[in-house]
């Protein structure tokens, strides 16, 4: 059986929860298909999928038997260019944060290539797989529209402090509070530039809500040092790294 | 002595608007300074989505210019620690901490930025020592009512 996290927290449980594939994330909001287009940026609704080369049943390849057992997936079969989607996550309670997302990434979706820092991950893959799995991270509980920024520049706010109504900082205020609707509306795409319409993204969950279903040990919610069982395993993770270069027999 | 409003997330115009009045209604405070981000510029998004708008202080209009991330008070003495506590009970409902560690929060004397700024041999009140935005420009403070043009 795959080991995922150790740990008894909420925390270790929400990471486990995840980084398995096999569990189905709550879907908490609906955007529609054109509105991924529009806030990602890379082509204008409608339009057709730029490609870097012909499709691959057009491509005389040479014979390699890992060709035939690799299925390519759909974009790769059309010969989309490779495009990107950037996240930031606030260290106050967001759902997900940067290493977690690389790990359950790998876990959850084929052909793509994740790049995490401090503050932010990228994801990147064939143009009609991103806006496939786009999608899917900002219906379901990897997004929440006040604590994660969807950002592929200007992407600095992480760990400030947030503002009174609970959104992150953004220096381009892509996402903003509708007052009225009380609904986070991304007014620019990703990079920054200006929509036409902005995308409406739903409301923020409320600070229970995230505090139950964030991956993040903070000190004034769920600490680290007081999951147990996380630590140990660290611990000995650490030793025999450092000690025997990961001998399983140590 | 001075203290500092530390709260835990950036307020808003409503709760500064709230908090700012009750404190200069005390009688313990001398002078207090707001210091944080600068607000965005003033565009269609700011003017739709924005937190913009000029408060009310004790009856005098003041535009705001910086979000508030911290409120520095000057006080007489420690007795108005306790008043400004409740105040900030009352209207800060997402945590703050008030901080005395530093002997003084706002500066008390002159520098060189206020002699460049106002001129090395204008006298500026004590009152108003260290309240100034150091980052303000000159367009900010001074009002061009007709440039001279050359011919």
């Amino acid at each position: 059986m795959a080991q995922y996290y150790p740990g008894t927290s909420q925390v270790a449980e929400n990471r486990r929860k995840f980084t398995n594939p096999d569990v189905e994330l709550e879907v908490l909001r609906e955007i529609s298909d054109e509105d991924v287009v529009k806030l990602l940026g890379h082509r204008a609704p409608g339009e057709e999928y730029k490609s870097v080369h012909p499709p691959l049943d057009e491509l005389d390849e040479p014979d390699d038997i890992i060709r035939e057992i690799v299925e390519p997936i759909d974009g790769a079969k059309a010969g989309d260019r490779v495009r990107y989607i950037q996240f930031v996550d606030s260290m106050y309670f967001a759902p997900a944060q940067p290493f977690l997302r690389a790990r359950s990434y790998v876990y959850r979706y084929r052909g793509i290539d994740t790049g995490t820092l401090s503050g932010r991950q990228i994801i990147e893959a064939r143009e009609r797989d991103l806006e496939r799995i786009s999608k899917e991270i900002l219906e379901n509980e990897y997004f929440d529209t006040a604590r994660t920024g969807i950002r592929g520049s200007g992407v600095h706010g992480h760990s400030l402090r947030l503002d009174e109504n609970g959104l992150m900082f953004d220096m381009l205020r892509r996402q903003v509070l509708n007052k009225e609707t009380g609904n986070v509306e991304m007014v620019k795409d990703q990079i920054g530039h200006e929509l036409d319409e902005p995308v409406v993204l739903g409301e923020p969950l409320d600070e229970e809500t995230l505090r139950a279903k964030t991956t993040i040990y903070r000190c004034d919610g769920e600490a680290y040092k007081d999951d147990e069982d996380a630590v140990t395993v660290l611990r000995q993770i650490h030793v025999t790294r450092s000690q025997f270069g990961y001998n399983p027999e140590y | 002595m001075d203290i500092e409003i530390f709260p835990h997330r950036i307020l808003g115009t409503d709760t500064t608007e709230k908090v700012l009045n009750d404190i200069e209604s005390l009688d313990s405070v001398i002078r207090t300074v707001i210091q944080g981000p600068r607000l965005p510029p003033q565009d269609e998004i700011d003017r739709i989505y924005g937190d913009r708008r000029v408060i009310v202080v004790k009856g005098e209009e003041v535009e705001l210019k910086v979000k508030t991330g911290r409120i520095f008070v000057e006080l007489y003495d420690e007795s108005g620690i306790e008043e400004i506590r409740a105040i900030c009970d009352e209207h800060i409902d997402t945590g703050y901490d008030i901080n005395t560690s530093k002997s003084q929060y706002i500066r008390k004397q002159r520098t060189v930025t206020d002699g460049l700024k106002y001129g090395e041999n204008t006298e500026i009140p004590d009152e108003l020592v260290g309240i100034a935005d150091t980052r303000s420009k000159f367009k900010d403070h001074v009002a061009i009512l007709k440039r001279d043009t050359l011919e």
